[in-house]
């Protein structure tokens, strides 16, 4: 592996990678304004553009142009640092993703920026550290509105983070690794039988995942960090154009890494859902046959989240704290036991 | 390192998982079944799972393996674990059993009377007996990783019981000393472990001895940082400033199990340590010409404890200041039976500590007794062999003990210490120690007498009534009493034990 | 690459424990001690222990530090008053820790050959390896360290958590408060 190459290689698949995300991310938020409306018997943004698809653009445009306010009694440092954290750590746990099979082309793998050992673990790791955007964020504006909103925010991730982490230690013990390329190949063997949610009996880990997904990104049903009837709009109330921006652009970019996660680890990633039923259709075709199952998949389960949205009512806050620890903690508990019983008698060691 | 089986790892360590079921146990009783229940019920109880958990330990150490000796030396049971760990045992349960008189709440219109200290009766035991796990693996292990647990788990349950007493400022006050204290010492003590491991790339003591004979300068240091990290938990001077505080402001019998117990397992693994693990570093405590090693550093804080824990005690006004201050100048003589590293002065050492832990526990159970008269401060104990002859017949034996006159346990102790310390090899250079060491027991003579003057000579304060205690205390310190002039009398009785 | 990343590093973990020590607002004491726990997730990696330098980062930056966070904000502590400290900790502490330091530091200069070193390179302990040190070899300090964190969370609720209001009690409610 020539380094110049794995390095020219690599910004080029950040890039791509980068403009790709921040796209979905922009079109993610037309979807639910579309979904919804739908939902909600109306038509949605369908001015800008063709079916309102130009719509992204002009917020985007709108929120740039905005007047950049910087309250008075801010913390400064603080109060600036606190969206580029949010931001950052939600654009880097996709580097770890892996998008379809492993194609290499001169050495470097085409569809994953970095394939790491331990890939699932940095997702965890970064998105960890995303609190501190919010938590930060709450803290420095001086507002009462944000400092409660930051702090429930900064307790329902703590307290869903462990729900979350043995939610998939499942999933890893199955595969016997943290590589998120060998847990997706663990399920790629007979389509899609051998998914973890079906094949892997992962079914009840996959809906422990799925609602201590939600509550981290601060989604609906637990989307109390924001509740606009109590908290205006929550940690993110001092925040106005390009830093508002940032704050939404990680919580839509949050819900898109969550939602190639659990692609990843339940509904096994790039792999068809066919398995190897229909004959390979030359090399080019095999290349993006995968990414195509991969971005269904995802599109799927972004489709869920904003239906979950249209859907459901939200919590009281007591529910929700009483819910992820008496309830979901105890449940990924059970999971793990029954699963490494299961594979200690199933699978010699 | 190699792979332990995990059924051989449960049968090593039979005695402390009935100890950690025991103590789940209570918890679980009292949290449940005893939920909203009297607290004299709930005491009682408690005490009796601690007793009967303890109890079942001690017969799993007596019928388990005599010997054995797991991979780089994480478990090591021989003849003399074995003995120290039944004493550890036996500490507690007459720790359980004193702990009664603590918790039984003060009798109406007493003045200055305290409730009970606590209303987590099942947290108080459980947290006993997590103590004594903790002691049990202390002292049977020689590996660096477990030592350094081991010290760390049995620390933070003394933080916690220092602290128990939330409705005192001087506990919550103690507690806190006593944490950023041992937080301090246990990272002199990790650099000190991790500087030796690099030197020696092992973390096994029989290892490491093999390694540890050069006395380079970095060995030094990482001999001195253990010192200070072992220094803290045998409270010698200068690492003793936690001790006053945390022996006056914790609850008596927690005080009590820092000073007994926790002494007894810790100067046996600082024993274990330096004559096992860096042997042969010892160099030469010569008033004149001394040689770089452990024997030096240790000489010095030895003297400084004896010096100042003795000297300091003569000014007390708290009785348990002045227990503490004692305490000190105890852990002076002890560090004289290790520098003295014989195989007799090791057995001295235990026979001294034993001693030391069984009176100085009792003169903490006669406190506890008082406590509910808010008895603190010496000038309160005037007249007491009126008020409470029992009581004050007991403090008597565990004071002269402690003074280490003739018929009793303390006076044998400190004789035959002394005995090996002088016998040790002259290289080491100790004579000097030793005559401080006499010098300074007589000193201690002084104070412990003023506290018995005031106890048998001082008129009974006006409107001063009699003291009663309970039936368990006063057994309890009766058997202690007893065994204390027993020992005193035979010591042929636990030297038979103490003796490899 | 991996010499300058440690001094890179172990450069940021200096400083932000510095900073920690001289901040004196709490929020950026503890925000600088998440850079000295992070910086210390990333020396890890270079030593090869991946897995480690993760869980560093989940467990120490993701959920220590946001609790001490969590607490400053709730709290709302504000800038510390800072006092004089005792004059001896000025005429004696600061010359004995630095030499102290200084002693250390020529001890080590010295004599450091004698001390064993790990190679940074790129060989990575696997995952599998870790647990199999962990829970085979290290399986006795790995189970007391979790009777450890019984205990830990045992007293933190017994010395925190309220008395339940009591009869004979009334009088001393209060202070406890």
């Amino acid at each position: 592996m020539n380094f110049w190459w794995f390095l020219l290689l690599s910004i080029i698949k950040i890039a791509v990678v980068l403009v790709i995300l921040l796209t979905a991310v922009a079109y993610t938020v037309l979807l639910e304004r579309k979904v919804v409306g739908r939902i909600q018997n109306r038509w949605g943004p369908s001015r800008v553009g063709p079916f309102g698809l130009l719509q992204p653009l002009a917020d985007g445009l709108k929120l740039f142009l905005k007047e950049d306010l910087l309250p008075t009694a801010v913390y400064k440092p603080l109060y600036i640092l606190a969206p580029v954290i949010a931001l950052a750590c939600a654009l880097t746990s996709i580097a770890v993703v892996p998008f379809g099979a492993d194609i290499k082309f001169k050495g470097v793998d085409l569809f994953q920026i970095a394939n790491v050992n331990i890939g699932l673990l940095v997702i965890l790791a970064v998105t960890s550290v995303g609190v501190y955007g919010i938590a930060l964020s709450g803290w420095s504006s001086n507002n009462k509105y944000s400092l409660l909103g930051a702090l429930r925010s900064s307790a329902q991730l703590v307290s869903y983070e462990l729900a979350l982490g043995l939610s998939l230690v499942g999933v890893v013990l199955r595969a016997g690794s943290l590589n998120l390329r060998t847990i997706v190949d663990v399920q790629a063997t007979h389509g899609a039988l051998s998914w973890n949610i079906f094949g892997g009996f992962q079914i009840v880990a996959f809906f422990v995942y799925l609602t201590a997904a939600y509550a981290e990104t601060n989604r609906t049903p637990f989307d109390l960090p924001e509740a606009e009837s109590e908290l205006t709009a929550g940690y993110h109330t001092e925040y106005s154009s390009m830093k508002f921006a940032m704050f939404f652009m990680s919580e839509y970019a949050n819900m898109i890494t969550v939602s190639c996660v659990a692609t990843l680890l339940f509904l096994g990633g790039w792999s068809s859902p066919f398995g190897h039923l229909f004959p390979s259709f030359g090399p080019v075709i095999d290349a993006i046959l995968p990414v195509f199952w991969f971005v269904a998949k995802v599109f799927f389960f972004l489709f869920v989240y904003i239906w979950v949205r249209g859907t459901l009512p939200r919590f009281r806050y007591d529910q929700l704290m009483g819910f992820g620890w008496k309830v979901l903690l105890p449940v990924a508990i059970a999971n793990i036991v029954v699963t490494s019983l299961w594979l200690g008698f199933t699978r010699p060691l | 390192m190699s792979a332990v089986s995990y059924s051989q790892l449960v049968w090593v360590t039979l005695p402390e998982i009935a100890l950690v079921v025991a103590a789940l146990a209570v918890l679980a009783c009292d949290g449940t079944v005893l939920r909203g229940a009297a607290i004299a019920r709930r005491r009682g109880v408690a005490a009796l799972l601690a007793c009967v958990g303890s109890v079942a330990a001690m017969l799993l150490v007596g019928s388990g393996p005599a010997s054995f000796h797991l991979p780089d030396g994480m478990l090591v049971m021989d003849g003399r674990t074995r003995v120290v760990q039944v004493a550890l045992l036996v500490l507690t349960i007459l720790t359980v059993l004193l702990s009664e008189a603590m918790l039984t709440p003060a009798a109406e219109g007493v003045a200055g009377g305290k409730t009970a200290f606590t209303h987590h009766i099942g947290e108080y035991f459980a947290l006993l007996l997590f103590a004594t796990v903790a002691v049990l693996f202390l002292v049977s292990t020689q590996n660096f990783l477990l030592i350094f647990l081991a010290l760390e788990f049995l620390s933070l349950v003394l933080y916690i019981l220092t602290g128990f007493d939330k409705q005192s400022q001087l506990s919550t006050e103690a507690a806190l000393k006593y944490f950023l204290f041992g937080g301090i010492s246990a990272a002199f003590l990790l650099f000190g472990i991790s500087l030796i491991y690099g030197l020696s790339g092992s973390i096994d003591l029989s290892q490491i001895a093999v390694a540890a004979l050069q006395p380079d300068p970095l060995w030094m240091i990482a001999i001195v940082m253990v010192v200070v990290g072992f220094g803290f938990k045998v409270a010698a001077a200068p690492f003793h400033l936690w001790a006053p505080d945390a022996y006056q402001g914790a609850p008596t019998i927690s005080a009590g199990f820092v000073s007994s117990s926790s002494k007894v397992a810790s100067f046996f693994i600082f024993a274990q340590v330096l004559t096992l693990g860096v042997f042969g570093a010892a160099g030469s405590g010569m008033w004149h010409g001394a040689a770089p090693g452990w024997v030096p550093v240790l000489c010095v804080v030895a003297a400084l404890s004896l010096l100042l824990g003795n000297l300091a005690a003569l000014v007390q006004t708290s009785l348990r200041r002045l227990l503490a201050y004692s305490a000190i100048g105890h852990a002076g003589y002890l560090l004289l039976a290790i520098i003295a590293h014989t195989p007799q002065s090791t057995s001295a050492l235990l026979y001294y500590v034993f001693t030391y832990a069984l009176t100085v526990l009792g003169a903490f159970g006669v406190l506890a007794a008082l406590e509910a008269q808010g008895i603190d401060r010496i000038a309160d104990v005037a007249g007491l062999s009126r008020r409470a002859p029992f009581l004050s017949a007991c403090m008597l034996v565990f004071l002269l003990s402690l003074a280490g006159i003739p018929p009793l346990a303390g006076f044998f102790g400190k004789f035959w210490l002394f005995g090996t310390a002088l016998n040790a090899a002259p290289q080491l250079g100790l004579f000097w120690l030793v005559m401080l060491a006499i010098l300074m027991s007589v000193v201690a003579l002084v104070y412990y007498l003023r506290v018995l003057k005031q106890i048998f000579v001082a008129d009974v304060p006006a409107n001063a009534g009699a003291i009663h205690s309970g039936l368990v205390t006063r057994v309890t310190l009766g058997v202690m009493a007893a065994a204390t002039v027993v020992l005193g009398c035979d010591p042929g009785l636990l030297i038979r034990w103490v003796v490899r | 690459m991996h010499l300058v990343l440690f001094f890179i590093f172990g450069g940021f973990c200096v400083a932000g424990a510095l900073n920690l020590l001289l901040q004196r607002h709490p929020i950026n004491s503890a925000l600088s001690l998440i850079v000295v726990m992070t910086s210390l997730a990333v020396l890890y990696l270079l030593l090869g222990a991946e897995f480690l330098a993760a869980v560093q980062v989940i467990v120490y930056s993701g959920a220590i530090m946001v609790l001490f966070t969590f607490v400053i904000m709730l709290l709302n502590a504000q800038r510390e008053e800072r006092t004089h400290g005792s004059r001896a900790a000025y005429i004696l502490g600061f010359p004995g820790a630095a030499a102290l330091f200084a002693l250390l530091t020529f001890i080590f200069i010295s004599n450091g050959k004698s001390l064993g070193f790990a190679v940074l390179g790129p060989d990575m302990v696997s995952t599998s390896q870790l647990s199999s040190v962990l829970f085979r070899d290290l399986l006795l300090p790995f189970e007391v360290t979790s009777v450890l964190i019984l205990i830990a969370i045992l007293g933190a609720v017994a010395l925190a958590r309220h008395h339940e209001p009591h009869k004979d009690e009334s009088k001393t409610q209060g202070k406890e408060r």
